[in-house]
């Protein structure tokens, strides 16, 4: 009996001290909140899409560890395997019928988030994508579809952005005397891009179009042609979006035929964006454009200080587990979580109404959150182009480095115009 | 102005450019295509899987590249060998039992150990693309405007050096007689007392030595990756099917056709169209010379 107030007392304290601690990083979490994620892991698509699994659940410890979690409950992830579009629908399934998620995210492929949103809609289940960029994905009419990234078309018009406001004045050249030789992949992504940006080059900027080519990646072992082509015609600008091996190849065999143009400008995380193209060409890879997230360089007291604040922490969380910069799988997938977050703090539900009311709601302007974006939401539930604020990065050195917009970084674009294939240290 | 001027000799480098590129791209399908059509000839069997063997062979070449920094060029010495067991093993393993069976359970068997071998690889050694980057990768030879990657020349001599081989190996040796003769007929061939699970034994391993082979000589060219095969075998088929199922001479003109039909139909009309091209030319082949433009006699009968 003797004990007992001073047992009291001693929880009370520990108690006291619990409540202060959670309090610095937001409330103690009680139960748990399952969301569905959807990532081909196995596959063609395996590489991105383990990057962008370890980008949620990074940003799933953050949230848990330092942000209060989600609704005031720890977030758990219930991960499914979508290497394809039938597995993913199926995988869809699972996670809206046997795990019982409201919620489920995803995808990074534009060939895996159209299947998948379907499924999603057909169960009444909200889906969130925080990077496919197919831009047909929220014009099907689909109920509770959102998407955090831009689409293909927004990539076009950032592509066009940075060629006529920043190639052609160091190129001492009129947008309008600026000559432009388009090559793609065939995929809705590859299409999507490029025809936004043929469009917006020809009728905003009268820039000069002399060529279009596509073509499917996956059977292509020769790009000889294509560039013997390209150098008659003599263009000043390539704007090539590709895959896989197909950038690689034109790269190197640009330079075995001593194809001279004075830049190459490519959009997302495959191709040319992807750390796989440094690694086959090594310092040989310098000068190439991809327009992506923000990289090395990054400034980040050019964000908001809310935006600085998850940002850093995002960061300093990927570095903490992997050892490197962030990836734009990460970026993607992280900023895409915890905007997910925010909507959810605010609806404090998962009904669908309730969530739409408060993704409706969110208004935050550029530099807002990680990669320095902000939110605004279309009817159709699509994020706007100018508040999603993209980057263009250039190989430097073995390295993809932030080069524009010139206020978010410290560095700065190199080799305009392109010059010697063996000019560019 | 000046391009005017330059149109003549311009055009006249374009034209003997896209030839080399003609004869390079051949090279490297003929490589190829050569241990599918030697399996297809005597054991009257479509191998599926051929695409994954080329994908073992690159693979081979990336990790002694990446482990010991052994070069491509002295790993194809090793990889004949290699893969003359690993198509022993298939063989016993999976081939063997079918062998006698329908067309249909050959194809499953294959495209089966197609699946297999592609899944291994992607838990082995993950979805990853990889390179081998050894000093001659970049290394272009010139002769006046035209330009030779040396690699592909390489790939090229060797494709060449081995359909000759091939050839006088089925046409002068006694293992080559046995073979024909087993080809030919079955049956009369095990009533003369040719073993015949032997011949086939040893023709399964000598295709895939020499799709193993195709596969390091390949590796610095293109990404190395669990699916890496798909990529090549379905030109593969078209090439062995208009040089006649069968015939290595014939693979190896067919190889330059569908290259020529790559080339010319990408230059002219633009990459999107060189399938439509090969795969028309394909077809005209089936409908008016199913044997193949060199094929032997009796093999469109077989129904594959």
């Amino acid at each position: 009996m003797r004990h007992r107030p001073s047992l009291v007392i001693t929880a009370v304290v520990a108690l006291t001290l619990a409540l202060v601690a959670g309090g610095s990083h937001g409330q103690s979490l009680s139960g748990e909140y399952k969301i569905g994620v959807l990532e081909p892991l196995t596959g063609n698509l395996a590489v991105q899409g383990k990057l962008h699994l370890e980008g949620y659940e990074i940003m799933r410890d953050l949230i848990n560890s330092r942000f209060g979690g989600v609704m005031g409950k720890k977030l758990v992830l219930a991960v499914g395997d979508g290497p394809d579009p039938t597995t993913v629908a199926s995988e869809a399934t699972r996670l809206a019928t046997r795990e019982g998620v409201k919620i489920i995210t995803g995808t990074f492929s534009s060939r895996l988030c159209g299947a998948a949103s379907e499924v999603a809609a057909r169960h009444n289940v909200i889906y969130w994508e925080s990077s496919c960029v197919d831009p047909r994905f929220n014009k099907r009419g689909l109920k509770h579809v959102y998407r955090t990234e831009i689409d293909a078309s927004g990539f076009g018009w950032y592509n066009v952005e940075f060629i006529a406001k920043h190639l052609a004045p160091r190129l001492n050249l009129k947008p309008n005397q600026l000559k432009i030789a388009f090559l793609s992949e065939d995929s809705s992504y590859g299409q999507g891009v490029t025809e936004s940006a043929r469009q917006r080059a020809k009728q905003e900027f009268g820039m000069q179009e002399l060529m279009l080519e596509y073509y499917n990646w996956t059977t292509l072992n020769d790009m000889t042609p294509t560039i013997l082509k390209m150098k008659q015609l003599n263009p000043d600008v390539v704007h090539h979006i590709g895959f896989g091996n197909d950038a690689v190849l034109f790269w190197r065999q640009s330079k075995e035929q001593n194809f001279l143009f004075k830049a190459l400008v490519h959009a997302g995380a495959t191709g040319y964006g992807g750390g796989d193209f440094g690694k086959a060409l090594g310092n040989d890879a310098n000068g190439v454009f991809a327009l992506l997230e923000p990289g090395p360089g990054f400034r980040l007291e050019a964000l908001r200080p809310e935006g600085q604040q998850i940002e850093k922490a995002f960061r300093e969380a990927v570095q903490k587990r992997t050892g490197t910069y962030p990836f734009g799988a990460h970026q993607l997938a992280g900023s895409g979580l915890w905007l997910l977050k925010l909507v959810l703090d605010r609806s404090k539900s998962d009904d669908p109404e309730k969530f739409n009311a408060a993704v409706m709601a969110l208004d935050m302007p550029v530099g807002s959150m990680i990669n320095g974006w902000g939110v605004k939401f279309s009817e159709v539930g699509q994020n706007a182009n100018d508040r999603v604020q993209h980057y263009m990065l250039q190989w430097q050195n073995g390295q993809l480095v932030t080069v524009w917009p010139e206020e978010f970084t410290t560095l700065r674009a190199k080799w305009i115009p392109l010059g010697a294939w063996d000019q560019r240290k | 102005m000046d391009s005017a001027r330059r149109l003549g000799p311009a055009q006249i480098d374009v034209l003997a450019q896209l030839a080399v590129a003609t004869v390079l791209l051949g090279g490297i399908y003929a490589l190829i295509a050569v241990g599918l059509t030697l399996i297809f000839g005597i054991m009257r069997v479509v191998n599926f899987a051929h695409g994954e063997f080329l994908m073992l062979g690159m693979y081979l070449a990336f990790w002694a590249f990446a482990l010991y920094a052994v070069d491509p060029y002295v790993v194809v010495l090793v990889s004949i060998p290699v893969f003359f067991v690993v198509g022993l093993v298939a063989y016993v393993l999976v081939m063997r039992g079918v062998i006698q069976a329908s067309h249909n359970v050959q194809i499953f068997t294959t495209v089966g150990l197609s699946v297999v071998l592609q899944n291994v690889a992607l838990v082995a050694w993950s979805g990853d693309f990889r390179f081998v980057r050894p000093w001659h990768l970049s290394t272009v030879i010139r002769a006046g405007a035209t330009i030779f990657n040396l690699t592909q020349v390489v790939a090229f001599l060797i494709a060449v050096a081995l359909t000759i081989a091939l050839v006088a190996f089925m046409k002068w040796t006694h293992a080559g007689r046995v073979m024909r003769a087993t080809a030919q007929d079955r049956d009369a061939a095990t009533l003369m007392g040719i073993d015949t699970d032997r011949v086939y034994r040893l023709t399964f391993a000598i295709g895939i030595a020499a799709v193993g082979a195709a596969g390091v000589l390949v590796a610095p060219l293109y990404s190395v990756y669990p699916t890496a095969g798909l990529q090549f075998v379905l030109i593969s088929y078209v090439v062995v099917v208009l040089g006649g199922l069968g015939d290595m001479f014939g693979a190896m003109l067919g190889s330059f056709i569908v290259a020529l039909v790559e080339v010319a139909g990408s230059y002219l009309f633009g990459t999107a169209w060189k399938e439509i091209f090969y795969f028309i030319l394909f077809i005209l082949v089936l409908v008016f010379r199913p044997v193949g433009l060199f094929g032997q006699r009796g093999a469109e009968t077989l129904g594959v």
